[in-house]
């Protein structure tokens, strides 16, 4: 009890004599933390416009975060009283070495390819980022279930991220009779193409006759649309295309198989010659 | 003419590219037949002719009538339009059709 009281009295001898002080120097900090945090967002913005590397931009960043924390550190310290001597000494040696390292080791530090929210293939798991820690990697896939994917397993495992690119190509195939008007079944799948407004004008849509076997002649559709709306378009081209080709008249393929029966090139046992079925000599 | 003319010449002319859709439709408003767009005129349009139309028929099958004249609140002549308002044929059918025509 008396050491507690002793404590009690030492921080209320404190309160007094720097309280002030010691609330003044917090709320530097605060505010210089907030501060800070609103410089990098605008220079994270300014940077974008003229730099194209963003792992440039998150280096330069990050070296400046580090050296506008040491300078809220210092005016904090000196608002509390403290003798600035050394701690400015220390925090300048401190905040030039994690620059230094930012900007020597940021390209060997292994990072993961990918950002929370982004759209990712990791080996078998196909999904949303919800979170990424240092020991694992929060996946929610399109039915709703959670995986909890260990770090070092997808580093070690290949990763399609579908969004690193702005734009995605959209796979249009369709297959139609091969006595069917095969310029006619371009032209209308160029249309659809053409005409939806997702679909990019640059690199413009193009129809490609990809294979001309087995009775069919199979069309490739190809055009370019935005990351984000990847999916739906995609679906709409091939639900708008199949209407198309349809009222153009156009007769899609169907799957079939030719079987040819030759009579005299196989004949069964003949009763007798089977070694197997004696049933046949009675 | 370069082939870069040439291909500005195609995109001007050959198809146009609407930039998006809306639902046009007609309704009562004081005893009088107003017309009206979903989304409304000035916002952001539809970028999907199906979405549109998915949307303008769900705006039909949930205000229908089996009357012949126009009901209070009831949506009547439910089509869709592009960006220059002009009437566009449903994919579904290559007609310019109207869901619930009165």
């Amino acid at each position: 009890m008396e050491t507690q009281t002793t404590k009690m009295q030492r921080l209320s001898e404190l309160m007094a004599t720097s309280g002030p002080e010691l609330i003044l120097s917090l709320l530097v900090l605060i505010i210089g933390l907030l501060l800070i945090k609103w410089i990098l967002r605008g220079l994270r913005n300014a940077l974008g416009k003229v730099i194209q590397n963003k792992t440039r931009i998150s280096v330069i960043c990050n070296s400046v975060g580090v050296l506008l924390f040491a300078l809220v550190i210092i005016a904090a310290a000196a608002e509390a009283g403290l003798k600035l001597d050394r701690i400015v000494s220390a925090l300048t040696i401190i905040s030039l070495a994690a620059v230094g390292a930012i900007v020597l080791f940021r390209p060997l530090i292994p990072t993961m390819p990918f950002k929370v929210g982004q759209t990712v293939k990791a080996g078998d798991l196909l999904g949303k980022i919800e979170a990424i820690t240092l020991l694992n990697t929060r996946f929610r896939t399109f039915d709703g279930k959670t995986f909890f994917v260990p770090n070092r397993k997808i580093l070690d495992d290949i990763v399609i991220n579908y969004q690193v690119t702005e734009t995605r190509r959209i796979k249009l195939d369709v297959s139609i009779r091969s006595d069917q008007d095969l310029m006619l079944a371009k032209q209308t799948l160029e249309t659809v193409m053409i005409a939806d407004p997702r679909v990019k004008a640059k690199p413009g849509p193009v129809v490609y006759v990809l294979d001309t076997s087995n009775g069919r002649v199979k069309l490739g559709g190809r055009c370019w649309v935005d990351n984000a709306k990847y999916w739906v378009a995609r679906c709409d081209l091939i639900e708008k295309a199949r209407f198309a080709i349809y009222h153009a008249g156009i007769v899609p393929a169907r799957p079939q198989m030719d079987i040819h029966h030759f009579n005299d090139l196989y004949r069964g046992p003949v009763a007798g010659n089977d070694p197997e079925n004696d049933e046949g000599q009675l | 003419m370069k082939i870069t003319e040439g291909l500005k010449m195609i995109d001007a002319g050959w198809i146009r590219k609407p930039a998006g859709f809306r639902v046009k439709y007609e309704k009562l408003v004081d005893g009088r037949r107003v017309t009206e767009h979903s989304p409304p005129e000035g916002s952001a349009l539809l970028d999907s002719d199906v979405t549109a139309w998915r949307y303008a028929w769900k705006l039909f099958a949930a205000c229908r009538s089996e009357k012949t004249d126009i009901q209070e609140n009831e949506l009547v002549n439910i089509h869709v339009v592009d960006d220059a308002g002009e009437q566009v044929k449903y994919y579904a059918t290559n007609k310019y059709d109207l869901f619930n025509p009165k």
